[in-house]
């Protein structure tokens, strides 16, 4: 990892007062971001200005950082940038208000009596399969969560961080609801059923194998990739937005919309991120090539598994009524292959 | 149909059922990267739950008030108001908790990794999105303070200093100790030590020095940080009380407290009561920095917290805290910042000599305090003035005591200085020296855990003054004036040129000292190496001293978790000082 930019050179050059702006920036555009003074070197490097190595080490040998905790590499980690340049201020504006949009819709559907429209055999639906998807938040969480901290730049723990933080939002507010229908709705909308059909319903079962799967995953740079590329694309698409969008849309459903919604909202950050650093690993001038080979390998060690897990829902999508299984399955499919060839990208591995 | 749209949920049930949401896996089980010598039992203690419909308007709210205070602050013409001595010294100590606050989150990140009870991780999680929010907030703090005091340089290019820096460099050393090594002793050190008892010292005693000098965007930032501290150090203690549940864990706790406590007392008490007392206008305040730790370190941590623990089977015995406490007495911080105030140019903020005003403040609360250091006092200002024509470093530098290999402070403190002789990745026989000899002890129980080029005078050995300012960007943007001054006056600024004509050579007194006493090197550094080290780069470092010679209990000279583990409770029990 040669070739760490020198800070700031280029800012240094104009007329500003160069002592009145943080020097060791490199701004993506022509001038630095609140989130690139905020965000870049808060996490310290051997690459960057640590020349005298790392203080700490593990007893293995590792230092605080390990350039072997992935095995992609590139000339400069901390040139990567999130493209919506989230930092902690406007996630929390953006959390809060996913929030105040769910519990809006709540207020009204209550005040307004709109949960009596509510399709009949779509509420017998979210009774049985409502809050699962609210377990594979929950586990892709538990494992972002784990792994941001060997990330190689601050840029990107960052954005491990809050992947891992809007997952947990989700998993939540799948539960809120659930809590919220059994007050309305009569009962029969507990955690402990929920649970019990995500422990042992065979349709789940494989999405359950895949998302505890994703607990074996060392490499940072992976857990990025798979859940960017692989996870969210097909399995978070079908179930979030073909099913428990489209559907509740259709069943005149006012809450679960509101929550997935949101939901995609944040999606659509991660989405960008992943692209980002999938192109970020993919385009780098040294190392390109033999990332993208990793990169194959992962999407092809991960989509079959993940495209199995979709194909297993086909009975959950059986069980509520105006969605239709096909048509999503195909949907997701070609938008992981949009995703991909957007980053540059091979076709992945087909499903048997 | 619901009759009351507005009623509120139950939060005790909304946490029962959140809590629903973890589940024993069956076709993976996860895979840890880090390892512990740590056992857990079945049911962790369950510590607060954060609820996310909760507690993003909460955050949000608190971010709104500080964010909206950094206006208000401009508009009260705060940056030039506020006390310049005391906005000099904010540039590192903002910068090294900004590294403290990542240290923290990343810290909940390890621990996650090897805590398997579900009830803990909640708690862990929410504290790392605290934790990134406490970075975006003193980042923005720093960036207000570039863009609006009166003297920005440093600021602008902190983030450079900040590991190469002879001080901050050793704040990047106590942090790094909260997410590198065994994930449960970098827990204790973050939540139990550093937030429990030292942020109160942190997040409100220095903020309210802060708004004596007239800094009240410093104290709001700070306050809004240490409301989320609660729930941190409710972590510490779940964590604490579940892995106290078992008893192969006792020795460990024992062990680990008590070298978390010494590490972080060996770096925060000299820096921040330096920073507390030497960069303080005001003098209104009536009590001293060992005052406010008796009451927030002694009292409400040692003696609530620690000494409670006994009653739960943890026997750690008193003298560490004892020990600190009387290095404090003994001028730990009285004796640290007059080296630090030599060292100026070579920092990246200024200093101002202290007045009669100052003098009298010191001797009313340290009686004596003048007579043991008011000539040295006398003689900074004397030498303020560049015309002078001489720096106190080069006088300083003859008698200065050696840095300490673990804690990376110098040994100010005489009878406790000590050392050891180790050898280096070529097996050349070297001599480490230490502050105390808890500090040898953390270096000895912890192969391989101290690396990298860890004395700055070893690395700077032999060169000028005026090379060493100049190879660590220290010049202002005209290109000649040094970042830092012995004094605040807008004139009679040092130039590198006023260096140059009282230059002298560095002579680092590690390696002066070990000739003196006739020990092997005393120097740790080597231009061969990538990093300037010569035992690894702390990428891949091999450590070479444990069992005698360097090959470790497997002979491939690599350390292992077992390896420290009977480092640590087996063959080096707690040393008795
Ligand atoms: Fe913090
Ligand atoms: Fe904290
Ligand atoms: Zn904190
Ligand atoms: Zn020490």
């Amino acid at each position: 990892m040669a070739g760490e930019v020198r800070a700031g050179e280029r800012r240094q050059r104009r007329g500003d007062e160069p002592e009145r702006s943080f020097q060791w920036v490199v701004p993506k555009g022509r001038k630095a971001s609140i989130y690139e003074d905020l965000t870049l070197d808060t996490q310290s490097s051997v690459h960057r200005f640590q020349k005298s190595g790392y203080y700490v080490s593990f007893a293995d040998g590792r230092g605080t950082w390990d350039d072997a905790s992935t095995g992609l590499d590139v000339v400069t980690w901390s040139a990567f940038r999130d493209p919506n340049e989230l930092w902690e201020r406007p996630y929390f504006q953006q959390g809060a208000q996913c929030e105040r949009e769910i519990e809006g819709a709540v207020k009204s559907a209550r005040s307004e009596g709109l949960l009596g429209d509510v399709d009949p055999a779509w509420v017998d639906f979210l009774r049985r399969d409502g809050q699962i998807q609210a377990f594979v938040e929950h586990g892709i969480w538990s494992i972002a969560t784990r792994r941001s901290r060997a990330a190689l730049a601050d840029t990107l723990t960052h954005g491990i961080v809050l992947y891992a933080a809007v997952k947990q939002r989700q998993a939540q507010a799948f539960v809120i609801e659930g809590m919220d229908l059994d007050e309305d709705l009569g009962g029969g909308f507990s955690i402990e059923a929920a649970k019990a059909r995500w422990l042992g319903e065979p349709a789940w079962q494989d999405t359950r194998r895949v998302v505890e799967r994703l607990g074996t995953i060392t490499d940072w740079g992976e857990l990025i990739l798979v859940c960017g590329l692989v996870i969210e694309p097909l399995l978070g698409g079908l179930v979030r937005r073909e099913l428990l969008l489209r559907g509740g849309l259709r069943a005149a459903d006012p809450i679960t919309p509101a929550i997935v919604r949101n939901a995609q909202r944040e999606g659509d950050w991660w989405h960008d991120f992943a692209l980002a650093f999938a192109r970020f690993c993919a385009e780098d001038p040294e190392h390109g090539e033999a990332n993208r080979a990793l990169i194959d390998g992962w999407l092809a060690a991960w989509t079959p598994e993940t495209l199995r897990a979709v194909d297993a829902l086909e009975p959950v999508f059986a069980g509520a009524p105006g969605v239709d299984f096909d048509r999503a399955r195909e949907a997701v499919v070609t938008g992981q292959q949009a995703l991909l060839a957007a980053a540059g990208l091979g076709e992945p591995v087909a499903a048997s | 149909m619901a009759t009351t749209p507005t009623r509120r949920r139950s939060v005790t049930k909304t946490h029962e059922r959140i809590a629903q949401l973890g589940w024993n896996r069956d076709y993976h089980q996860p895979v840890p990267i880090y390892d512990t010598r740590y056992v857990f039992p079945e049911k962790a203690k369950d510590p607060m739950k954060q609820v996310m419909r909760e507690y993003l308007p909460m955050q949000l709210e608190k971010d709104e008030r500080v964010y909206g205070g950094f206006d208000a602050a401009l508009r009260a013409g705060m940056p030039t108001k506020a006390d310049e001595r005391w906005l000099q010294v904010m540039k590192p100590l903002v910068l090294i908790l900004v590294y403290a606050e990542g240290a923290a989150g990343r810290c909940m990140s390890v621990v996650m990794d090897v805590v398997p009870n579900e009830e803990l991780l909640n708690g862990y999680h929410v504290q790392f999105v605290d934790e990134v929010r406490h970075i975006g907030m003193q980042m923005n703090l720093a960036r207000w303070y570039t863009k609006h005091t009166p003297d920005p340089a440093g600021w602008h290019r902190g983030q450079e200093y900040l590991p190469e820096n002879l001080f901050t460099r050793a704040g990047i050393n106590l942090f790094s100790h909260a997410f590198v090594g065994d994930p449960i002793a970098a827990g204790f050190t973050m939540m139990t030590v550093i937030e429990t008892a030292f942020t109160n010292v942190a997040f409100v005693a220095l903020p309210d020095v802060a708004t004596r000098n007239g800094d009240f965007i410093q104290a709001t930032t700070y306050s809004s940080v240490q409301s989320d501290e609660a729930r941190h150090i409710s972590n510490g203690y779940a964590t604490m009380l579940t892995v106290l549940q078992k008893e192969e864990n006792i020795p460990l706790i024992q062990h680990d407290l008590q070298q978390a406590w010494w590490i972080t007392h060996a770096f925060v008490d000299p820096f921040v009561g330096t920073i507390m007392e030497y960069f303080s206008t005001d003098r209104s305040d009536t009590e001293n920095y060992v005052t406010k730790w008796d009451r927030w370190i002694r009292d409400d941590w040692y003696r609530s917290y620690v000494e409670q623990l006994g009653t739960m089977g943890v026997d750690i015995p008193p003298d560490m805290f004892v020990r600190a406490r009387e290095r404090l007495v003994a001028g730990l911080h009285h004796k640290t910042a007059p080296l630090a105030f030599s060292t100026w140019p070579l920092q990246f903020w200024k200093f101002d000599p202290l007045t009669e005003k100052d003098f009298d403040w010191f001797e009313a609360q340290y009686p004596g305090w003048y007579d043991e250091y008011g000539a040295t006092w006398e003689a900074y200002a004397a030498l303020a003035d560049p015309d002078e024509g001489a720096i106190l470093l080069a006088g300083f530098m003859e008698g200065a005591p050696p840095f300490c290999w673990t804690c990376m402070l110098a040994c100010v403190i005489d009878e406790d200085m000590c050392h050891r002789t180790c050898c280096d990745k070529e097996g050349v026989e070297r001599t480490r020296f230490y502050c105390s000899p808890e500090c040898r002890w953390l270096d000895e129980t912890n192969p391989g855990r101290y690396t990298g080029d860890r004395n700055f005078f070893d690395k700077h050995h032999g060169k000028s003054l005026s090379e060493v300012i100049l190879e660590l960007g220290l010049l202002r943007a005209d290109g000649k004036t040094l970042i830092g001054q012995p004094h605040l006056k807008k004139d009679r600024m040092w130039t590198i040129d006023h260096i140059r004509a009282c230059d002298f050579q560095i002579h680092s007194p590690n390696i002066v000292q070990a000739r003196e006493l006739g020990l092997p090197d005393g120097n740790w550094h080597s231009d061969e190496d990538p990093f300037g080290t010569v035992q690894g780069d702390g990428n891949g470092f091999q450590p070479v001293t444990l069992y005698g010679g360097g090959a470790g209990q497997n002979g491939d000279g690599r350390v292992r978790v077992e390896d420290m583990a009977r480092a640590a409770v087996g063959d080096t029990p707690w040393v008795k000082l």
